[in-house]
């Protein structure tokens, strides 16, 4: 890999993921999923006001531990 | 093999026998597709009452009636141009029917903020679909972005099990804009290249 190609590598990556071009079942796709899956179930509902989530979720509970 | 297609691989084993029951037993494809329809209405229902695992769970069997109807079509050589027309449109009633249900469950709780966001939610989900139907009739295919109908289902029933609707919900907005500028942005650069060639 070029440096030229390493240096635009994020850049590259965010294009990809906004233009997404991907099969299903590419390690691409388990790349977004698992993102997806990230941001549902770490994000604490507090911080989007879901009205019906119950519990602090993931990152809630480990920001609990610190306090 | 990706994990995601290992899942996939996992979920066809039950589905296979499914299949196999109602190519034996001659069921109609539209009729499993307007049955899985039904369904939907029913998981709706449930969503408009806040019981989001119940809903969950009457999704997952509506879906299977989603999933198998082209299959056995196929099996069965049922297979046909009105199917798919009538697969599409019968599609649109369950995709809508399951945001009315949060819209409604929304508006109780006196959440305007999230009524809109289940709302241009499904905009952009309906977007998302004729987008690509409209374009498939000037160019041949339309396959870009990542927030298609089985993607919206699965996060749907993702959220309605683990109770994480908030979420799921933002996460099928933000992706769902994207898709539909990511097909006019491929329509409109093949139109060009169409037009360029002649």
């Amino acid at each position: 890999m070029t440096m030229q190609r390493l240096l635009t590598l994020p850049a590259r990556a965010v294009w990809h993921a906004l233009f997404w071009t991907f099969e299903r079942a590419t390690w691409q796709y388990d790349l977004m999923v698992i993102a997806i899956l990230a941001f549902v179930w770490l994000t604490p509902p507090d911080w989007i006001g879901d009205p019906t989530a119950s519990g602090p979720g993931l990152i809630g509970i480990v920001l609990e531990w610190f306090r | 093999m990706t994990f995601t297609g290992a899942i996939g691989a996992a979920c066809m084993f039950p589905l296979r026998a499914i299949i196999r029951a109602c190519v034996a037993l001659r069921i109609h494809p539209n009729v499993l597709t307007l049955v899985g329809v039904f369904i939907n209405f029913v998981a709706a229902w449930f969503f408009a009452q806040g019981e989001f695992v119940t809903a969950g769970f009457v999704m997952l069997v509506a879906n299977i009636f989603d999933f198998i109807d082209g299959k056995v079509a196929e099996a069965t050589n049922l297979a046909s141009r009105f199917g798919g027309f009538w697969d599409s449109v019968m599609d649109r009633f369950s995709d809508l029917s399951l945001f009315i249900g949060v819209i409604y469950l929304y508006a109780q709780l006196g959440r305007t903020d999230y009524v809109m966001i289940a709302a241009f939610a499904m905009m952009f989900s309906v977007m998302t679909s004729y987008t690509r139907a409209r374009a498939e009739s000037m160019i041949d295919k339309c396959k870009v972005g990542f927030m298609e109908r089985p993607e919206r289902i699965v996060l749907v029933m993702i959220g309605a099990f683990t109770n994480r609707m908030g979420a799921v919900l933002w996460v099928i907005l933000v992706l769902s804009i994207v898709t539909v500028l990511d097909r006019i942005y491929f329509t409109w650069r093949a139109l060009k290249t169409q037009e360029a060639a002649s």
